[in-house]
């Protein structure tokens, strides 16, 4: 197993290189001169090429890629022109922010929605199926940040039972249980937001994945076998729906982070997310390249990790 | 009373968006102790419905046992609450299904899949389950059983998944096997070693049979009595050597005629005209009229019953006297 | 009829019900279409769609009024009869703009996914039919593709591409992008349904029959795959559409002056607007949704009727 995990860390280096190249090309393509926004507009000529020189561009495009990529490797990302520090010690605050929005959501969700997914499969059409079906259709439709925008115009503002912007309350200085509480406060309306939008795609794929497992002929052996219906469904059904249920708890890690984009905008929320749009607006090309390739890698850790779980559910899967 | 099972006006019923399909329809039978029983007919006439009815492992809904009695062992399986079925499923009356590819759940080892019944129906621990299981794989004819209880499905060959489906079947000593079409999806080679084994292992345990097959060929090797279905209902019902000696259905008559190995010789093979009907829309009077080169207008009209032409043989056809091979 | 005794008595009505009926013969899209119509929710969905599609088709008859239209006389206005949405702060007619960005949105969700599907059944198609290492080739970029961190890329690649792009034809930068980064599902879904249909019989044997490559992949696998890749193209133009509109409202999409739904919600970004003047946000989320809500709907009761499985 150690040496699969190796193998798939191994494979994934060129997939790395080449989507580096990719999003470097894609910020490289950028019209305009990428010093102008870093720079004094009053700035002279000379001072702009003396600038140019000093950051490297100057120099032909591969090198400066090779440039980029040396220094990434080391945790050399540049500085952030928005906060005027280095991006390496910009991310993590931002990273910890959208880990507290996200984390307890996605536990939640991932706890409710398998249960619920069971037992509206085994008992398909019935009225909590049709209840939860709609729910989840309900739920996939409704552009998130629309949604949020609705709790925030009916709770925030008609009503102002929620805050609606930030993550803690400004100027006042809580410590303690009270700033949890604060916090807390302030994770409500995304929170709903995110549990329903995540309840909703989760509960269909486990559904779906129990639907297809509870037709397959070996469920009809196991009751053929006087198993008790629990047994068929939660052991010999549910074994085999847990290997597609792995593929997307994989597949949802990187959305911890980037399916949040959205809501982290509307609801102002200091996480990763606001950060990549932000970094996209003011042009902070060397926050925007690193959060890129942060966003690349996590995707693909979480396709890896989705991976190894199949490979420990499903035995045909062979790892050596 | 030497009989095991004893089925009576058996109705199962699909309820479908499309309209009521009567999938069986007034089946009846018997199965004695240690016989082998063939239910012949060709795909959707019912028989793998019946055999599924027999433990009650219809799907409800679409599907209900509408009516009949299922006296097994003295006991009325309709009657059974789910826990008492359940009881018997396995323990008593066990099934083989045909495809032995996606019989076996992929995600456990063959030897726990066999292991998990006994210690369900004979209350084993898990260490005499394990001796059982690999006794069992012995017994049927996999040398290293060792190795075999701890490899999964898909490392075994077809027909080794099908003696496994068996060890499985046999594990708790069933009064009677029901295999559904358990060789269809093998290599004739295979076909003709598992069916040996059912035979022998038949023999050992004192088990009845039920063979669900559309070759009769398969029937003539294995079974003691035949039951030949058309439509949901039993259109013949005879001793096997009486059956091919002397079938009295038109149908019986036409699949013995499609049948290489059964066709007289310097005969020129037949084939039965047209196609079993939709059970949606079943034609009236006997199902097999549109078919039956024998059909005369009141088989048109009327409904033939099933009865008793001679001895232990019954037909369900107004000219059984009649026809003839 | 013998004798029955015991409990469960057969339903006499049944064989009433069970005529002489002659039996239809169906073709399998027949089958499909009748399937379909049996699922209530899917055909309600079609029939709204159908309502909105025809609407927003008609918009430049229907509307009351030029999209752009600026009137600096009648601007920030409430609902009225005049202007049944209000009017925004340039005085343009809130409902004509609605009108239009769903012509807009829902144009976007379609090409999209005309390209997606485009480029995802000709790279699937070719991988399943030939295998081996061209099989390995395309396979290996559409994981380089799906290894994307979608959302991200989406936003960085159409605010960088979107600087040298003027706002009336930001919406064909919009398509092409989601187009191009969306399509290694369905490309994974075509290979594997290739790959099992080369396999069986009517294949082996067209193959044996000496039929050229070209012939098979366009008369018996294209066929046998375009349920699945309808069904997919169904559900993918939601998506498409949801994404439009997520980058239209971050200003990263279609661009004003030209409407689209996701780009009208913008409104709601200033905290006046979204207080005190809802009528200008919530009508063009609540198309959103119900567009999007419809086009699941039918999505899903196409994969049912489609399905064999199910």
């Amino acid at each position: 197993m150690l040496r699969y995990i190796g193998r798939r860390l191994l494979q994934l280096i060129p997939v790395i290189i080449l989507i580096s190249i990719l999003i470097f090309t894609i910020v490289k393509a950028t019209p305009g001169d990428p010093v102008g926004s870093n720079l004094d507009p009053r700035a002279t000529a000379e001072q702009r090429q003396a600038e140019r020189a000093r950051l490297g561009l100057d120099k032909p495009i591969p090198v400066q890629y090779w440039n980029w990529i040396t220094r990434s490797v080391q945790g050399d990302f540049g500085d952030s022109y928005i906060y005027k520090r280095p991006v390496i010690e910009v991310i993590p605050d931002f990273i910890k922010n959208s880990m507290i929005l996200n984390i307890f959501v996605y536990i939640f969700a991932f706890l409710v929605s398998i249960p619920i997914g069971i037992i509206t499969a085994v008992r398909q059409y019935s009225k909590t199926d049709n209840f939860f079906s709609a729910f989840s259709i309900i739920g996939i439709s409704m552009p998130t940040f629309f949604f949020g925008l609705l709790l925030i115009y009916f709770f925030g503002v008609k009503n102002q039972w929620f805050p609606i912007s930030g993550m803690e309350t400004v100027g006042k200085n809580i410590e303690g249980l009270a700033h949890v509480k604060d916090v807390l406060n302030h994770i409500a309306l995304p929170g709903i937001v995110l549990i329903i939008a995540n309840l909703a795609s989760l509960v269909r794929y486990t559904r779906t994945s129990m639907l297809e497992v509870i037709n397959q002929d070996y469920i009809r052996t196991a009751r053929s076998k006087g198993l008790e219906e629990k047994v068929v469904i939660y052991k010999h059904a549910f074994r085999n729906a847990l290997i597609p249920i792995i593929t997307i708890v994989g597949f949802t890690i990187p959305s911890l982070f980037s399916g949040a984009v959205m809501l982290e905008t509307v609801f102002n929320w200091p996480g990763i997310g606001r950060v990549l749009v932000d970094a996209v607006n003011l042009r902070d090309y060397n926050l925007l390249m690193a959060l890129n390739m942060f966003f690349a890698i996590l995707t693909l850790l979480g396709n890896l990790l989705a991976d190894i779980g199949y490979a420990l559910v499903d035995p045909r899967i062979r790892v050596d | 009373m030497n009989n095991l099972l004893k089925v009576k006006d058996l109705r199962t019923y699909f309820y479908t968006d499309d309209g009521v399909v009567k999938a069986v329809d007034g089946v009846e039978f018997q199965v004695k102790f240690g016989e082998t029983i063939g239910i012949v007919g060709e795909s959707g006439c019912g028989k793998s419905i019946t055999a599924m009815s027999l433990i009650r492992l219809i799907q409800s809904p679409p599907g209900k046992i509408v009516s009949g009695n299922i006296i097994f062992d003295g006991e009325d399986l309709t009657q059974l609450s789910d826990e008492e079925i359940r009881s018997i499923r396995g323990n008593d009356i066990s099934m083989i299904f045909q495809e032995p590819m996606t019989s076996l759940n992929p995600v456990f080892t063959s030897g726990y899949q066999i292991e998990e019944i006994l210690e369900l129906h004979q209350k084993l621990d898990e260490d005499q389950a394990r001796k059982r299981a690999i006794e069992m794989i012995k017994l049927i004819g996999i040398p290293n059983a060792e190795r075999i209880v701890d490899e999964y499905p898909h490392q075994l060959s077809g027909g080794m998944r099908q003696r496994v489906m068996i060890a499985m079947a046999l594990a708790c000593q069933p009064k009677m096997l029901i295999a559904d079409e358990p060789t269809t999806a093998l290599d004739v080679t295979i076909q003709a070693q598992i069916l040996e084994l059912m035979n022998e292992l038949k023999n050992k345990m004192n088990t009845s049979i039920m063979l669900i097959t559309h070759d009769l060929g398969v029937i003539a090797e294995m079974a003691d009595h035949v039951i030949v279905m058309y439509s949901g209902k039993v259109v013949e019902d005879a001793p096997i050597i009486e059956l091919f000696e002397n079938p009295r259905h038109p149908y019986t008559i036409g699949l013995m005629a499609s049948m290489p190995s059964l066709a007289k010789e310097g005969q020129r093979l037949e084939t039965i005209p047209g196609v079993v009907p939709n059970p949606l829309y079943l034609p009236k009077g006997c199902y097999f009229h549109p078919r039956c080169k024998f059909a005369t207008d009141e088989c048109k009209k009327l409904q033939p019953e099933l009865r008793e032409i001679a001895p232990g043989h019954k037909s369900a056809c107004f000219r059984a006297e009649e026809v003839t091979r | 009829m013998t004798e029955r005794n015991t409990g469960i008595k057969p339903d006499d009505k049944i064989d009433q019900e069970i005529g002489e009926a002659e039996q239809e013969i169906l073709t399998p899209w027949k089958l499909v279409r009748r399937k379909f119509l049996k699922r209530k929710p899917s055909v309600v969905a079609l029939i709204i769609l159908a309502f909105i599609i025809l609407v927003v088709a008609l918009a430049p008859i229907i509307s009351p009024y030029d999209p752009n239209e600026l009137d600096m006389t009648n601007t920030k206005q409430p609902p009225s009869k005049e202007h049944i949405l209000g009017t925004d702060e340039l005085g343009r007619d809130n409902f004509s703009r609605v009108l239009y960005g769903g012509r807009v949105a829902l144009q976007v969700g379609i090409f999209a996914v005309i390209i997606q599907v485009i480029v995802g059944s000709i790279i699937g198609g070719i991988a399943g039919y030939y295998g081996g290492w061209i099989d390995n080739i395309l396979m290996r970029i559409t994981e380089v593709f799906m290894s994307f961190p979608f959302l991200p890329l989406v936003i960085t690649i159409s605010a960088v591409v979107g600087v040298s792009i003027p706002a009336e034809h930001k919406m064909y930068l919009v398509m092409v992008i989601l187009g191009l980064l969306s399509w290694p599902g369905l490309a994974r879904m075509v290979r594997g349904q290739i790959l099992s249909l080369r396999e069986q019989e009517f294949v082996l044997a067209a193959k044996a029959l000496g039929i050229k490559n070209s012939r098979i992949i366009v008369r018996h696998l294209i066929p046998n795959t375009v349920g699945y890749i309808v069904v997919n193209a169904t559900l993918g133009v939601a998506s498409a559409i949801l994404q439009e509109s997520a980058l239209s409202f971050l200003g990263l999409g279609v661009a004003p002056p030209v409407p689209t739904w996701g780009n009208l919600i913008q409104y709601a970004r200033d905290i006046y607007n979204l207080q005190h003047r809802p009528w200008l946000w919530i009508p063009p989320g609540l198309c959103i949704f119900a567009t999007v809500m419809c086009i699941n709907l039918i999505g899903d009761g196409l994969r049912d009727a489609i399905d064999p499985k199910s």
